[in-house]
């Protein structure tokens, strides 16, 4: 009571502000102290919570931080604080991971993760215990209720401190009704109350005991719901923004201004730092690096190398230099012994450079005259000047320092706006994770997997390289007509959104802006002097300018999708002609065309060759046309197979599929026409690219080419029109389907098991105990 | 029993039976003795020890005994119990965050089961350091305040709780429990430090100790444990809110250290280390007979050591200037909040300018006498 007491007493003193609010105790006019009249009440269950009262919540504990920094806290505000402070630790370490993760996806999962732990670990006892626990038994384990200071706390927190007072008579019966309580029992009140306490104690007791396993399951499992979506949304925003950006051109914003001022400074400081260094080869590499750096071109910082060696100090021959570099070779004084005549031949020769000529003026005074002696010694001096005129042409950096500057000052408004036209072009087929290109070759492989209806244990094994699986799940996929239609129909979509998106729109629109852009910056440059920086970016000679190169990668990239996702659409087309023999039929007209004999043996080993071609051959394969150990093809095999798989004259099903399905397709018949005419182009450039027997690439090969014939493709044509192998482009996909699986299973299980057994666990809490039992039936015998 | 409050000599209380709560002959005579005691004298001669057997004892209980209490719904059950049982989903969702990260690699191919158990290393590292960085990392507040002020806010007490009879347990009634001194700080237990032996069995030892910290000369205060428990409260206030605060910076510092590159290449498995040392003596061997020189074998703690420090280095000084900068943010945050902690605890803002024999400045009013009943 003492100590009590003096608590009370101690804090009224120490914290007279917060009592005058609300005081636990009164004195009378006598001087005795009454309890002051208690305010409490229970506040409305919520499984979540306003955001507006979260917000007055946040702001009390502000409040509450600067009160403990003042030594002036309660205990229940270091309690709010602590959970604040936790999840302010949690934000901390999710911003350091969001600007440590270089990808956005990762950068935006880090927040992800972050709040789906907060929220698992607020839900998971509301979803699994409280709400089952509430219909069930009428008692809220979580019941929370405001002291008369105004503090929140939960009711049933310390089952020793009974505030069970503060249920309404109303909620009170409602209570019992629900616990089943007998409604003769004497004392009902405090049965129903001890009863409603014993329920939060083992509700309570099941949190701790289950939050542990289910706060990193539910977290894990919602991050891995979220991922898709959230990979959507910055897919669809990196495009938007990137388009925006473009539309908008190079803008001047108070950011954008400082970063220019400082890249600015530092290369400034740079130049006054290395102001008299040589520029030999390695530095002008190093500079040229650091003035290329912001256009992200090899192409560009290559140039300015150029442009920069092709600066020269203008060194001229004069007395001076001819004393210090043939100091060793002729006497002091010989140049004071030349007569007038000799002088005046000799500032011609000086004035016209010519270094021959002033080593025959200098031998010629000193009076040598054994023609060998002459020779020598014209050699040598001609040598030493000449050697002398070059290395002191080279300037160093503060000679050309306006030059650099006009070269930096050239590129930077360049490269800024060629940066805007990279993110653009990145934004949707950029070579990294994340943007358009990549995850929509994921989602067509996923879905050709999915329709391929995969077991795990397939799925696993496809992973691991075996191929026998895939080949009969294709051929059994091509025996049903209608799963073949679907599946068809399901690949079209995904390729048709594919094409729109980076159909002729997109590319005209790079072509455009990478001509506007490089067209602009070329003659800027030239007015300003440096042709040959000019000249890379743009000229009317396309090869090898960067502006060549932006449309040709773009144009390569898309292609190279594009054929992979045929080449699957191929796949089910020449499994689709199996199955119907109508291959068979095709092989055997080629036999009979070709006079040869139509042999069922040949027939299969064609077969089984087109097979294998379509699920294996890389580019290299094709390069090699088929001869190696896996194909091992003859000339006449080689070309019978791409003559099935490329030659559009070849009626296959594919063609027809897309033709029926210009009635009945999603994608309306316009369009379907524009596909089958795309698809058909596919096939024509493979055949005339690289399918053809004359492109032929190797030295060795190469003999055995047609004369007059030359190769049609270079290498990067060659891989993005032969597109990624089925076996790998599924291996990977399957790899990747199987551990997410896998991981989903392990994971879903062990929370579908844990949510059961604490539902379960759930439904023994709340029973009446022998006693209890005893005490209502002895009161109902009693009447 | 009536209490009349009133400061010796400075008002005109009129003193009943004196002020003198603690007068230990009354005190003896109570029926209700307190049998709480101080785990003063051990705590200070072990206090990591003791600190050991407290914890092992409250994590035994708590994955044991509570849980048993709870799902019967004893009537005994107390939020003391329900708070300790609050390890429970600590340790076992440490141990399932790294499940998570860690259980489904061996099911993967090789070089996925690679890229995953890199990830899932870190993660287990990351769980571990918040751990340990969390709890350590208040002892840079504690300890500077129990160093000059002598406060500990960790002192412990065994509180001895008299249960009621139960339908499955009548006999076995008396338990304990293991509190702080100063868990509460608007209850501290400051009828255990009264008196006690190991402050010179003197009534207010404790606070006269505590006053000569805070300033002031042996004998100077009359009434030290009344002008010293304000303070001690306001100190302890102080230290619980900045230890917490940094506490969550300094965990999050350990998560991010855990997270750095070096710790990829780090092995963990015995059986693996075994393995490599295997490995290295054979090589060891022919590069002897070879004549050759190879690096040293580093055992686990030094291998530790020098990943713990490449990643200390690489977290604030990563190659990235944004990730160097943020790395260098965070710590700067856990370290600042440290300092200000200090800076706050350490020094006393609110020095008693009034008399050095009053109590304490009160809002009652003292030329009236209060009764408490």
């Amino acid at each position: 009571m003492s100590n009590l007491l003096n608590a009370i007493i101690s804090k009224q003193t120490v914290n007279p502000k917060a009592q005058d609010k609300i005081p636990a105790f009164t004195f009378d006019s006598d001087g005795k102290t009454k309890p002051a009249e208690y305010k409490g009440k229970l506040l409305p269950s919520r499984i979540i919570g306003s955001p507006v009262e979260y917000v007055k919540d946040l702001k009390k504990d502000v409040i509450s931080i600067g009160r403990a920094a003042k030594g002036k806290a309660n205990d229940h505000e270091l309690g709010r604080i602590n959970d604040l402070a936790m999840k302010m630790g949690s934000f901390a370490l999710a911003t350091y991971l969001f600007i440590k993760n270089p990808l956005k996806l990762n950068k935006a999962m880090e927040f992800a993760g972050f709040t789906t732990f907060f929220t698992s670990m607020a839900l998971w006892p509301k979803l699994a215990i409280q709400l089952p626990l509430k219909l069930r038994t009428g008692v809220d384990i979580h019941q929370k209720y405001i002291d008369s200071q105004g503090r929140k706390k939960m009711l049933f927190q310390d089952p020793q401190y009974d505030l069970t007072d503060l249920y309404s008579r109303e909620d009170l019966d409602m209570l019992g009704n629900k616990l089943k309580v007998n409604k003769n029992l004497p004392d009902r009140d405090n049965f129903i109350k001890q009863r409603a306490k014993k329920t939060a104690v083992q509700g309570n007791t099941l949190w701790m005991m289950t939050a542990g396993f289910a706060t990193p399951l539910m977290s894990a499992l919602g991050c891995n719901l979220l991922e898709k979506p959230i990979g959507k949304a910055i897919e669809s925003y990196d495009i938007i923004s990137s388009t925006l950006k473009l539309n908008r051109g190079v803008t001047t914003g108070p950011i954008s201004n400082l970063k220019q001022t400082l890249a600015d400074n530092s290369l400034r400081k740079f130049l006054q730092k290395n102001a008299d260094r040589v520029m030999d080869e390695s530095f002008i590499s190093e500079l040229s690096s650091k003035l290329g750096k912001n256009s992200n071109s090899a192409v560009i910082i290559d140039a300015i190398k150029d442009e920069i060696s092709s600066l020269k100090r203008n060194v001229k021959i004069d007395e001076q230099f001819i004393k210090e570099v043939l100091s060793g070779v002729i006497n002091e004084d010989t140049l004071n012994k030349l007569n007038d005549g000799q002088k005046t031949l000799l500032n011609q020769a000086m004035e016209e450079g010519s270094s021959s000529r002033i080593a025959d003026i200098l031998i010629d005074s000193m009076q040598i005259t054994k023609k060998h002696d002459r020779i020598k010694l014209n050699k040598n001096i001609v040598n030493l000047l000449d050697n002398a005129k070059k290395s002191k042409s080279v300037p160093v950096l503060r000679d050309i320092t306006d030059k650099i500057n006009i070269i930096n000052n050239n590129i930077k408004e360049f490269a800024a706006e060629k940066n805007l036209l990279d993110k653009y072009i990145s934004a949707k087929i950029g070579d990294k994770s994340g943007t358009y290109i990549a995850n929509q070759w994921s989602r067509v492989g996923n879905k050709f997997v999915k329709l391929l209806k995969l077991s795990d244990k397939e799925l696993k094994l496809i992973s691991e390289g075996n191929m026998d699986i895939l080949t009969n799940k294709l051929s059994s996929l091509a025996s049903s007509d209608v799963e073949y239609d679907n599946v068809i129909k399901e690949l079209l979509d995904l390729i048709n959104d594919y094409e729109a998106k980076t159909g002729s729109t997109f590319v005209s629109k790079i072509k455009q802006k990478s001509n506007e852009i490089c067209t602009k910056a070329s003659n800027n440059m030239n007015s300003n002097g440096l042709e040959k920086l000019a000249k890379r970016i743009s000229s009317e000679v396309q090869k090898g300018t960067l502006e060549n190169s932006i449309n040709i990668n773009a144009q390569e990239r898309i292609t190279g999708a594009q054929s992979s996702f045929y080449r699957l659409i191929q796949s089910l087309d020449l499994f689709k002609r199996i199955k119907s023999g109508k291959l068979e039929r095709q092989l055997a007209e080629i036999l009979k065309a070709e006079g040869r004999e139509i042999d069922k043996e040949q027939i299969k080993k064609l077969t089984d060759a087109c097979q294998n071609v379509i699920l294996n051959a890389t580019t290299t394969d094709y390069v090699e046309k088929l001869r190696s150990s896996a194909f091992n093809l003859s000339e006449f095999e080689y070309k019978t197979v791409m003559r099935v798989l490329f030659d559009n004259g070849l009626e296959d099903d594919v063609t027809s599929s897309l033709q029926q399905s210009l009635t009945n397709c999603n994608i309306g018949i316009d369009r379907a026409k524009e596909m089958l005419e795309g698809y058909r182009k596919y096939k024509d450039e493979v055949m005339n690219k690289i399918a053809n027997w004359q492109n032929n690439i190797t030295p060795e090969l190469s003999r055995r080419t047609v004369s007059g014939v030359t190769n049609s493709a270079n290498a990067v044509e060659r891989n993005s029109l032969a597109g990624k192998s089925i076996k790998n482009y599924i291996q990977d996909l399957s790899k990747q389907v199987y551990n997410s699986h896998k991981w989903l299973k392990i994971f879903g299980i062990s929370m579908a098991v844990l949510t059961a057994v604490t539902l379960i666990a759930g439904l023994a809490i709340g029973r009446k105990s022998k006693m209890e039992k005893q005490v209502e039936e002895e009161s109902k015998k009693n009447g | 029993m009536v209490y009349s409050l009133g400061v010796k000599g400075q008002n005109n209380i009129k003193n009943i039976q004196n002020i003198s709560f603690g007068k230990k002959e009354e005190r003896s005579k109570s029926k209700c003795e307190n049998k709480d005691a101080i785990l003063a004298e051990e705590h200070a001669k072990h206090p990591i020890g003791t600190g050991l057997k407290i914890n092992t004892e409250k994590l035994f209980n708590a994955f044991t005994k509570y849980p048993k209490k709870g799902m019967e719904g004893s009537k005994n059950a107390n939020f003391y119990e329900f708070l300790t049982m609050g390890s429970v989903p600590y340790i076992i969702g440490s141990l399932m965050m790294m499940a998570v990260f860690n259980f489904a690699n061996r099911y993967f191919d090789t070089p996925s089961s690679v890229n995953a158990s890199k990830l899932g290393k870190k993660m287990a590292l990351g769980v571990v350091a918040y751990g340990i960085l969390k709890n350590i990392s208040k002892k840079f507040i504690e300890l500077p305040v129990k160093y000059k002020y002598g406060i500990d806010v960790n002192l412990p007490y065994k509180k001895i709780i008299n249960e009621l009879p139960e339908e499955n347990n009548k006999d076995n009634l008396v338990t304990h429990e293991y509190h702080k001194v100063f868990e509460s700080v608007d209850f501290p237990r400051w009828d255990l430090l009264y008196d006690n032996k190991y402050y010179g069995d003197k009534r207010n030892g404790y606070f006269e100790k505590i006053a000569e910290k805070y300033g002031y000369k042996e004998g100077e205060l009359d009434y030290s444990d009344q002008k010293m428990k304000s303070k001690i409260k306001e100190t302890v206030t102080k230290t619980k809110l900045f230890s917490t605060l940094s506490s969550y910076l300094w965990a999050a510092t350990g998560v991010g250290i855990a997270l750095q590159k070096p710790w990829e290449s780090m092995v963990f498995n015995p059986k693996q280390r075994i393995t490599n040392l295997k490995n290295h003596i054979e090589i060891a061997k022919i590069a002897k007979e070879q004549g050759r020189k190879i690096a040293k074998y580093k055992f686990f703690p030094q291998d530790f050591f020098n990943k713990l420090i490449n990643s200390c280095k690489e977290f604030v000084n990563n190659s990235n200037k944004a990730t160097k900068y943020a790395g260098r943010g965070l710590i700067g945050a856990a370290v600042l909040m440290t300092l200000l902690g200090n800076f706050f605890t350490l020094n006393n803002f609110n020095k008693d300018k009034g008399s050095k024999t009053q109590a304490s400045t009160s809002l009652i009013d003292e030329s009236k006498e209060k009764v408490v009943c």
